[in-house]
């Protein structure tokens, strides 16, 4: 079992992320050729635009649901919604934010442009703690427009005039998801505009748009539209009851700041923060990155339903700093 | 006749150096049973001390000053670091004769030794590197450029806490890598910059596995060794120093698995933290163990601040492994000058922890205020953590050796008697009463 | 039959005292240390087991202390002057209360020890390099006013005006000080009294360091028989203390009872009381 543990802490977890996010990737773009079909309630980003999917998004379906009149939402339509939510967070918890970091395909997408750019040899760029605070905040914003919007179709919100069908979907209409990931399955569709209403057209531009956004984006700093993300915001509700946890020993950090650094969102708490012990803030995605350049014992630890699966370690990091440094 | 003068003086100084450092390795080798492997280091610091100069050969020097330069850029031109920061009295003396007498002996030693090797030196080193650390070091550098000595100002923020300071230092060690290049006439590029790195963590490493040696409930090396193996690395070529600790740490596993141990079991545990022990000045250290205890960890930019932290970069870019280079120097350090220092608080508690530590030596150098004032913070947390500490100051003179033996011999029998005590064994006689 | 010694070597005297199994002072000797301390040491101990009958080989252990105790290779072990201290101040102190801090002037130096509840040493100060206002101190300007030392107490105790300021410790400019009083007119009573004020405000000032003093002050070593330097440090501390009857010797009584301790419980025969 301690050996086990010690290969485990001494093994090269960006690698096997690299492969995982392959295979995760392969699964839910392709997964319908092989009849795979998880569920529709994924928490992560499986688009229902993609035809050969091998499952869904939450998000497509939660929209719909939210636009259910509100004296229907205490009927059988309700629990249809509560069941739904209950699956998205089953699948959630099973995996907390790590969802985002192993297998969003659109988190994926993202790592490999990353590559890309650091073989041209062009350096990332950073938010100050500031401009990153500020910032984060906008995905929750998109997360109630994302339940608002829906709910102003079925419902007369405060007096104004139900909103046309027009307006479904919302987020979809403007998620990269949409456009990029039926690409991989050779459907260009999605890179339309749709000029059969106003509201359409202005949803599909804007969704072109932030396409273009999240290619640049990406290309410039690492993991850049992540920090938007509603996906992201409504797992952070769940995120404290999860299976899987990264936890912090602030007695053992020295602050050097190396989780920080190698941290694509740019978490600044994974190295500051000495208070709590749960360290999985709203925007970490679990690619446990910091966990690989922690040089002190013990003091970042991943664990599963109590057990402890993953730790930093001194023998660990210089292993995998010396590998690097070798050129493996 | 002036020049005649100064020579005398280089003489004189000269000679002083080599009979203190001779005094102090007598000290050092007067304990029992020293490993074998620490011949090299005895060796090492005789041959600088009383040999005809302490600079290496054939190699281009940057010297610097303070923990802070980082070494790995150095290393990256193909240069070598030479660490300034002096213990010696002797030199302490000539820098008396132009420095404030209130001022701090590291400053004072360091200044002496530059002035008075100023006619070789000046040629010899490529530059010396101060960063804005303390003010003293500030002032020095100001000073020390007016000799024949290009001197290299490192601009340092006065705190670690923000981002902005962060991308300052960054900024500033972006700007002397650029620098480098033009002083060593060397190019730094991303395969240099990787095994310069890769050199300094096998240093690091090397340094960890003595660290975690010195947890173990039987210690296998005393203090005053590791203090002169942490203190060679100022001036031995790492290419040197690798092999010889290498040899070191395989003999002192050797004597750990045959439960050869250098003291007691009881012996009292101290961790040593404050102002810089450099050879020669390690009189501290030296009396404590001599008191019977063992210095089983340090706190100090001379042993555990120099090699402790690693460098872990993300992408093999050298602009990422620069800021990764610089963050190293700066985020975990806890060098007084930087304000607030809470990381120095913590790491002490937790090293009190981590080996089992009966009791904590506070050095500080008269003179050094950033020590002295810290010192007030320190013993409160400590006081807090239930472990006493004996705060001594102290310079680089001996003449107060007498006081100070009688002060760390009484602190260590205080431990000794409460270690007595908790073992429900003999109580001091007045405890009972 | 046991006896056990504490051999307290400091710079101006030698303090030698026996004790037995009981931890009961059976001897105490005070002798200078002069020029060739190993020999007086040696001969001083042999006095004492003379003048009290006592045979060498009954004496089981030997703790040496103080500042020459390294140098004496006939004691068994030796120990720091400041833990013997508050290991003899407790005992002896034992009937007033728990000392919470020792003043100790010696020969050549100044000391200030707290002590925590269990009579452990929690923290010192000690005066720096120089001797000012240590016992060599008072020999000096005693010297100098041409009294004898152990008269300094009464000449101060007599004096009927106010105490004069001696604004310096330093042995050198009290000097001068005390030549330009002693021209000007003025009482060598008041004189006196000043140095002693002198002193104890350096004590005050010296006792800051170690934090609260707390209830039992206990002052020792040899220029605590003088009543006028007692009275001083009272006033300047602003609290009653603890005088022992032979302030000389605690030390060297510390000594011999950690050496009656070391022995038994070597022995085995040792019973935490």
């Amino acid at each position: 079992m301690n050996k086990l543990k010690r290969a485990v802490n001494r093994s090269d977890i960006s690698r096997f992320r690299f492969c995982f996010q392959i295979v995760s990737f392969v699964l839910l773009i392709y997964g319908g050729y092989l009849a795979i079909n998880i569920g529709d309630q994924l928490p992560t980003f499986a688009c229902v635009f993609d035809d050969a999917r091998g499952g869904s998004c939450y998000l497509m379906g939660f929209q719909h649901q939210m636009s259910t009149p509100f004296d229907r939402m205490f009927t059988g339509r309700g629990i249809g919604i509560l069941m739904g939510l209950m699956t998205f967070a089953g699948f959630f918890i099973l995996l907390n934010k790590a969802w985002c970091g192993y297998v969003c395909p659109l988190g994926t997408i993202q790592d490999w442009i990353t590559k890309i750019r650091t073989k041209t040899g062009i350096r990332y760029s950073t938010y100050s703690a500031p401009t990153f605070n500020k910032l984060k905040v906008i995905k929750y914003a998109l997360l109630v427009l994302l339940i608002l919007i829906p709910m102003g179709i079925g419902n007369s919100i405060a007096g104004l005039p139900k909103l046309s069908h027009d307006f479904a979907v919302p987020f979809c209409m403007i998620c990269p998801g949409r456009t990029v990931l039926p690409l991989f399955n050779g459907d260009i569709s999605q890179l339309a505009i749709d000029f059969s209403s106003i509201p359409k057209m202005v949803f599909s531009s804007l969704g072109l748009l932030i396409t273009g956004i999240f290619f640049t984006g990406a290309f410039v700093k690492k993991r850049f539209i992540c920090l938007f993300c509603p996906m992201s915001a409504l797992h952070y509700i769940f995120s404290r009851a999860s299976l899987l946890r990264l936890t912090k020993n602030a007695d053992k950090c020295t602050r050097c700041g190396n989780c920080y650094r190698a941290c694509d969102v740019g978490i600044r708490a994974i190295a500051d923060d000495l208070e709590h012990k749960n360290i999985v803030k709203g925007d970490c995605m679990m690619c446990l990155k910091c966990v690989e350049v922690c040089p002190e014992e013990k003091c970042l630890q991943v664990s599963f339903v109590g057990l402890p699966i993953f730790e930093s370690t001194e023998e660990g990091f210089f292993k995998r700093t010396t590998g690097k440094q070798n050129g493996k | 006749m002036e020049n005649e003068r100064a020579k005398a003086a280089q003489r004189t100084t000269r000679l002083h150096l080599g009979m203190e450092a001779m005094e102090t390795l007598r000290q050092v080798e007067e304990f029992p049973d020293n490993p074998l492997a620490m011949g090299y280091f005895y060796k090492l610091f005789q041959k600088m001390f009383t040999g005809d100069s302490m600079l290496p050969e054939n190699k281009q020097i940057i010297a610097t000053m303070c923990v802070q330069v980082p070494d790995e850029l150095i290393y990256a031109t193909g240069a070598v670091p030479f660490r300034l920061c002096s213990g010696a009295y002797a030199y302490d003396q000539i820098g008396a004769e132009f420095m404030p007498a209130k001022s701090c002996p590291v400053v004072r030693a360091t200044s002496g030794m530059l002035n008075i090797n100023e006619e070789i030196w000046g040629d010899k080193l490529s530059s010396v590197v101060i960063p804005t650390t303390c003010d003293q070091k500030k002032k020095a550098a100001e000073q020390i450029g007016d000799w024949s000595y290009n001197v290299y100002s490192l601009e340092m923020p006065s705190s670690k806490e923000s981002d902005a300071a962060r991308f300052y230092w960054q900024e500033s060690v972006k700007q002397f890598a650029l620098d480098l290049q033009k002083i060593t006439g060397r190019k730094i590029t991303r395969k240099n910059v990787k095994k310069a790195i890769a050199k300094k963590s096998e240093a690091g490493q090397l340094y960890r596995k003595l660290h975690e040696l010195r947890m173990s409930d039987s210690p296998v090396i005393l203090g005053k060794d590791m203090l002169l193996v942490t203190n060679a690395f100022f001036m031995d070529d790492i290419d040197n120093w690798i092999p010889a600790v290498t040899k070191l740490l395989a003999e002192l596993q050797e004597r750990s698995s045959e439960k050869i141990t250098v003291s007691g079991r009881n012996a009292p545990r101290v961790l040593l933290t404050g102002s810089p022990p450099v050879f020669p000045n390690i009189k501290v250290p030296i009396l404590v163990e001599q008191s019977g205890a063992v210095i089983v960890a340090d706190e100090v930019c001379s042993s555990s601040r120099l090699l402790y932290d690693a460098v872990a970069y993300d992408e093999e870019i050298l602009n990422d492994m620069i800021p990764a280079i610089a963050d190293r120097y700066l985020k975990p350090c806890t060098c007084p000058c930087l304000s607030p220092n809470n990381d120095r608080k913590r790491k002490l508690v937790e090293m009190v922890k981590d080996f089992k530590v009966d009791g904590v030596v506070y050095q500080a150098f008269s003179g050094c205020l950033p020590y002295e004032m810290e010192q007030m913070q320190i013993a409160k947390v400590l006081e807090e953590a239930g472990i006493p500490m004996l705060y001594v100051e102290t310079d680089y003179s001996p003449e107060d050796q007498g006081q100070l033996s009688t002060r760390i011999e009484a602190f260590i029998e205080s431990i000794k008697m409460r270690k007595r005590k908790r073992k429900g064994g003999i109580a001091s006689a007045a405890g009972r009463l | 039959m046991h006896y056990f010694a504490g051999i307290d070597i400091g710079s101006t005297t030698i303090k030698i005292v026996l004790t037995d199994e009981k931890e009961l002072l059976v001897a105490d000797y005070v002798c200078p240390t002069g020029s060739h301390f190993h020999k007086h040491t040696v001969a001083a101990f042999n006095d004492v087991l003379e003048q009290n009958d006592i045979s060498k080989k009954n004496v089981s252990y030997i703790f040496s202390t103080g500042y020459g105790r390294k140098l004496f290779k006939e004691a068994d072990d030796s120990i720091s002057e400041i833990s013997a201290n508050a290991v003899g101040a407790g005992k002896i102190a034992a009937t007033v209360g728990k000392v919470s801090t020792i003043i100790n002037i010696g020969g050549q130096d100044l000391k200030i020890i707290s002590l925590d509840n269990d009579g452990h040493v929690k923290n010192f100060a000690m005066n720096d390099k120089c001797a000012a206002g240590t016992g060599r101190f008072l020999d000096m300007m005693a010297r100098n006013l041409e009294v004898d030392v152990d008269e300094l107490g009464n000449h101060h105790l007599n004096s009927t005006g106010v105490p004069l300021t001696i604004n310096s410790t330093c042995t050198v400019f009290a000097e001068s000080e005390i030549i330009g009083l002693l021209a000007g007119g003025s009482g060598k009573a008041e004189i006196i009294a000043g140095i002693h004020y002198s002193i104890a405000k350096r004590v005050a000032r010296l006792s800051k360091r170690v934090g609260s003093l707390g209830d039992v002050i206990f002052f020792d070593g040899g220029p605590a028989m003088n009543q006028g330097l007692v009275q001083a440090i009272e006033d300047e501390l602003m609290q009653k203390i603890v005088v022992p009857e032979k302030p000389q010797i605690t030390t060297a009584y510390g000594a011999a009872l950690i050496a009656r301790e070391t022995f038994l419980y070597e022995d085995g025969s040792y019973v935490d009381g």
